[in-house]
């Protein structure tokens, strides 16, 4: 019994296992659908010199509260080589406010200048050990991850921002400089893997 | 923490009915988690109104925290301060008394804070053992009944 407990302390654990710093772009030809309904994969919009991936979805209070800085991150970083997609993994409320027809209902509401994508079976997700929204990840020209994690430190307010995470980063990355901080941990909602 | 609060509510007599949320850090609900040991089984869960499976499985934590003697259910929103007043509601509507708690610390010390191998993703379980505290489950997201019942059931004997 006592083996058996211990086996479970130690296995029964249940976090997603996000993408280490370092790894290399999983499922880059995995098939995704956009807002148009034409199917891309994650090669297929490679940005130049970065590609940002954030898991995201139309209804999380905390993706609302960030979607202002989405755009602001489209807007500064796409003109310097910077693809960004953000997708949307909720399988479970694919039939509902996840649908391809809301998602994109919502990218135009928001003025998304960004690609948004569904990520069919979740596969993408499971991938990168995804497991909120939003959750970010940045990836070099060589789809090599060198970011992970949160926007900022400041879902609620832009003004009050006092680390924006991602904006360092992506300083960072495009100046080749070190990124100091390459994983930080924000709240979000889970994604509804079923 | 326990015994300033249990202090605190002997001077108030419990003349209220209303539900006290205390703006807490990570280092608070550890330190209260750990005044538990060799007493109870701990679930802590991390909740927010926000979130559609926390406030679903709500219920049935509350359910399973009144129905053991041997188990304390800490609750701690992750709602924002100023959303106190609607926390309070529905806590008071879930049963939970007299007192619970909402997160005051910046996201990330916070998650650290409490487990360094939450990601941050809604709701959080984690499960303490009876006798020595140490963590026997946790978990992200909406689980079944079962779950709990096998976790709390390992924890009680260890």
């Amino acid at each position: 019994m006592r083996q058996f407990t211990i086996f479970l302390i130690f296995l029964s654990f249940s976090y997603g296992v996000e993408l280490k710093i370092g790894s290399v772009m999983p499922k880059k030809e995995l098939k995704l659908i956009d807002t148009e309904g034409k199917s891309i994969n994650l090669n297929s919009i490679k940005g130049s010199e970065a590609t940002l991936v954030v898991f995201s979805c139309n209804t999380c209070p905390w993706v609302i509260k960030w979607e202002d800085r989405y755009l602001e991150i489209a807007k500064n970083y796409t003109p310097k080589g910077v693809s960004m997609i953000a997708v949307n993994s909720n399988v479970s409320r694919f039939d509902g406010d996840d649908s391809l027809g809301k998602m994109k209902e919502h990218a135009s509401k928001m003025n998304y200048n960004f690609i948004y994508a569904q990520d069919p079976n979740a596969e993408l997700a499971h991938a990168f050990g995804a497991t909120k929204t939003p959750h970010i990840y940045l990836f070099d020209k060589n789809d090599i991850l060198v970011y992970r994690g949160a926007i900022d430190d400041n879902a609620r307010d832009a003004n009050k921002v006092t680390e924006p995470f991602l904006a360092n980063a992506l300083d960072a990355l495009l100046s080749k400089k070190k990124i100091k901080k390459t994983t930080s941990k924000a709240l979000g909602c889970s994604i509804k893997y079923n | 923490m326990k015994n300033s609060i249990l202090v605190f509510f002997f001077f108030v007599g419990f003349s209220c009915t209303n539900t006290q949320v205390i703006p807490v850090t990570s280092f608070d609900i550890m330190n209260e988690i750990n005044s538990f040991k060799g007493e109870k089984v701990v679930i802590l869960n991390v909740w927010a109104l926000w979130c559609v499976p926390c406030v679903e499985e709500f219920p049935m934590i509350v359910e399973l925290d009144e129905s053991n003697k041997d188990l304390e259910v800490i609750f701690v929103s992750a709602d924002f301060e100023d959303e106190l007043q609607q926390v309070k509601s529905f806590l008071e509507k879930q049963g939970v008394e007299p007192y619970s708690y909402i997160k005051k610390e910046k996201d990330e010390l916070f998650i650290e804070g409490i487990n360094e191998s939450w990601t941050g993703s809604l709701p959080f379980i984690v499960v303490f053992s009876k006798n020595k505290g140490i963590i026997v489950d946790s978990w992200e997201g909406k689980e079944p009944k079962s779950r709990f019942e096998v976790a709390i059931n390992i924890a009680l004997n260890s």
